[in-house]
């Protein structure tokens, strides 16, 4: 490999093989229809469970939970119930950037806030909450702001207004696209890693309106879509012969129709159950009760030793395995099983901090989005979101053929890691 | 009160033992020392582990930004206790001018975390002790289980996985040194409880002034004080027992986990 070829890497959050596929084929991304046409274009397998924090934390590492040590966007503090939010510092193997030759600006990748000095330029994504701390080195920081830089979409807005979180969702984009440019040209790199986030905010809302052609949002959704693709145009006009070029998804996502509030099953098949007369939250657990799942759907066997009101002890977590399973996948909606997979830990990770993962995690059918939802007085209902992450179907997008066995059949946000270090190192 | 005496004796025999074990095993070995209460009484314990005088250095990190009161107190036990005081700076950010205000975080990061890994390059060292505690939030309480606990909640130390120097040697060849935390399992309150049994001395910072307290202390600009009468350690003892505000709350770090939850919700969970 020649020593100035470089590596781009294009993050489209959350957005499904289809969907890509689709806007190519119908001329709303016509740019990164001529790399899908000449290009590797592969379904990509996503995380365990399929959110952000810990699908880009293995795309960054190349390495699973158990090694990374990112297994969610919410745990708990070891040895009890108090929450905590796991952030960049948790990450515990080095991201490509720090093991690559040359000089990285990476631009809004989700679960790595606070920034910490690298060789190059961070701006953190998803959940980055002081700018000060969202942006290395420290001098970028007033020029971001200058250009109206937004850390993220501000997705409570959504919550009141559909018009103004799609003003906020351009603008975010708008500003994420200026940023890149000034960075793009101003700054020495050798490897750009830049993840769009609004994809994702927009699919958990207005999924309706993708699926929907005469919905009233359906071309502002589109055209979203339009402007990353001028974006993918440029980049791909800039690239020299030996560069390559990645655009990836970290998860994919779907029509959302029901959710379904994983720990409200818990409690009504006696499970779970909190102190008399207090707030079902983790904090009132009662001793007792077997498990609870923490978001989205990770089942944690309360554990004695492990948890201070844990009730089973080691040897019987096998049994309350077999019993939560039984739980989960005879469990019907309208009918039809709403359990997909039930993952154990030890099937899915591997590495030195699997002790702090779930003992089951699930993945719901299609349509079915998990909650761990400890407040829900039902077992389902339906909220303000239309579309919901699935499993199967991220993508993995390059703008080369690929040599046989770089990698595997299906890939994984964990093989798309480890083929961007061999990439950047 | 002989109950109470048990406790801590109980906590105090734990820890003693961790600091022996960890001593016997790695030899290249120092304590850090940030002169706050949890570390002084570490470093209490360490001197009761080897009968009144550490066979190790103990380390300072300086980020030059700390306040007077911490300075004095340092001085005055580093002679008193015949301590091997080191004192580690990272000179070649401070001629940078890296201070509170080129920013918090490169202040923090380079000040401490990048002075500490100098640290541990240069002198060599192979193990740490720390004065971390399990029930402190925010940052430092992503530190791994040490022990598995028994029904008290309390750890026990006898009850270890034999795999447990193994853990840490796993870790060590991450990052090139071990981190012992023999008081884990203390309780803040343990902390006070203790330092008032031992006579353990106490940095005037903690003690209310003009109805202010610092209940943590560290560099100058990044340390709040909270609301407190409380001017000698019984009235801190019978405060900690009817106040549920975090210790650490005087602090930026932890006004983020509120931002965050809210971020979190606007997209569905929790
Ligand atoms: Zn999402």
């Amino acid at each position: 490999m020649s020593t100035d070829s470089r590596t781009v890497i294009v993050g489209l959050d959350g957005v499904p093989f289809g969907m890509l596929k689709k806007f190519g084929e119908t001329g709303v991304m016509p740019n990164t229809h001529e790399i899908i046409k000449n290009g590797y274009f592969s379904k990509l397998r996503s995380s365990i469970p399929e959110i952000s924090s810990v699908a880009w934390s293995s795309i960054i590492t190349g390495a699973n939970a158990a090694e990374h040590g990112i297994f969610g966007f919410i745990d708990t503090h070891p040895g009890t119930y108090s929450m905590r939010f796991p952030n960049y510092t948790d990450v515990k193997v080095k991201p490509f950037w720090e093991v690559a030759r040359g000089e990285s600006v990476i631009v809004n990748v989700p679960a790595t806030y606070p920034v910490r000095p690298m060789n190059g330029v961070h701006v953190a994504g998803f959940v980055a909450i002081d700018f000060n701390k969202s942006v290395y080195p420290s001098q970028l920081v007033p020029l971001l702001k200058d250009m109206d830089y937004r850390l993220d979409v501000d997705a409570s807005k959504a919550h009141t207004s559909m018009d103004d979180f799609l003003e906020d969702v351009d603008k975010t984009l708008d500003a994420r696209i200026a940023a890149y440019r000034y960075l793009w040209k101003n700054q020495d790199w050798q490897n750009f890693m830049l993840i769009f986030t609004g994809t994702d905010r927009l699919m958990h809302f207005l999924w309706c309106a993708y699926a929907d052609e005469n919905h009233k949002y359906h071309e502002l959704f589109v055209d979203h879509f339009r402007k990353i693709d001028v974006v993918i145009g440029e980049i791909v006009a800039d690239l020299n012969e030996n560069d390559t070029l990645l655009i990836l998804s970290d998860h994919g996502f779907e029509g959302l129709e029901t959710e379904f509030y994983v720990n409200r099953l818990l409690i009504e098949k006696g499970l779970l159950q909190f102190n008399p007369g207090t707030d079902p939250n983790l904090s009132n657990i009662a001793y007792g009760s077997k498990a609870f799942a923490l978001d989205p759907a990770r089942i944690f066997i309360n554990q004695k030793g492990k948890y201070p009101e844990g009730s089973v002890a080691p040897e019987d977590r096998e049994s309350v395995i077999t019993e939560l399973t039984a739980v989960f996948s005879e469990f019907e909606i309208n009918g039809k099983k709403a359990i997909k997979h039930i993952y154990r830990k030890e099937d899915v990770y591997s590495g030195p901090y699997i002790d702090e993962g779930a003992d089951l995690i699930l993945i719901a059918e299609s349509g079915i989005n998990l909650k761990g939802a400890m407040g829900a007085k039902q077992m389902t209902g339906k909220g303000p979101f239309t579309g919901k992450h699935t499993l199967d179907d991220a993508f993995l997008l390059i703008n080369k053929k690929i040599d046989a066995g770089q990698l595997p059949p299906t890939p994984s946000v964990i093989d798309a890691g480890q083929y961007i270090k061999s990439k950047v190192s | 009160m002989k109950d109470k005496f048990d406790h801590l004796d109980k906590l105090e025999s734990q820890s003693v033992f961790i600091i022996r074990e960890a001593y016997s095993q790695y030899r290249d070995v120092a304590l850090l020392w940030s002169i706050g209460k949890d570390s002084t009484c570490l470093l209490w314990l360490v001197r009761k582990a080897f009968f009144g005088k550490i066979p190790f250095p103990v380390l300072h990190i300086d980020t030059t930004h700390k306040f007077k009161e911490i300075y004095d107190f340092r001085e005055k036990y580093a002679k008193e206790w015949d301590l091997n005081l080191v004192i580690a700076k990272n000179e070649d950010a401070l001629a940078r001018g890296v201070g509170p205000d080129t920013g918090k975080f490169e202040c923090c990061n380079e000040l401490k975390t990048v002075a500490l890994k100098q640290a541990i390059a240069e002198y060599g060292y192979k193990a740490l002790y720390l004065g971390i505690r399990r029930d402190e939030h925010g940052i430092r309480a992503k530190e791994r289980v040490f022990s598995p606990r028994d029904e008290d909640f309390e750890w026990d130390y006898k009850n270890q996985p034999p795999e447990l120097w193994d853990q840490y040697k796993t870790k060590a060849a991450e990052e090139e040194h071990i981190r012992v935390h023999p008081i884990l399992g203390w309780r803040e309150i343990d902390i006070w409880e203790y330092t008032r049994r031992e006579n353990i001395p106490v940095n005037s910072l903690y003690f209310a002034q003009d109805q202010k307290r610092f209940r943590s202390i560290g560099c100058e600009t990044c340390c709040g004080p909270v609301d407190s009468q409380a001017d000698s350690i019984d009235k801190i003892i019978e405060e900690l027992k009817i106040t549920k505000i975090s210790e650490r709350s005087g602090r930026a770090q932890d006004k983020e986990s509120d931002y965050m939850m809210q971020k979190l919700r606007s997209l569905g969970y929790m």
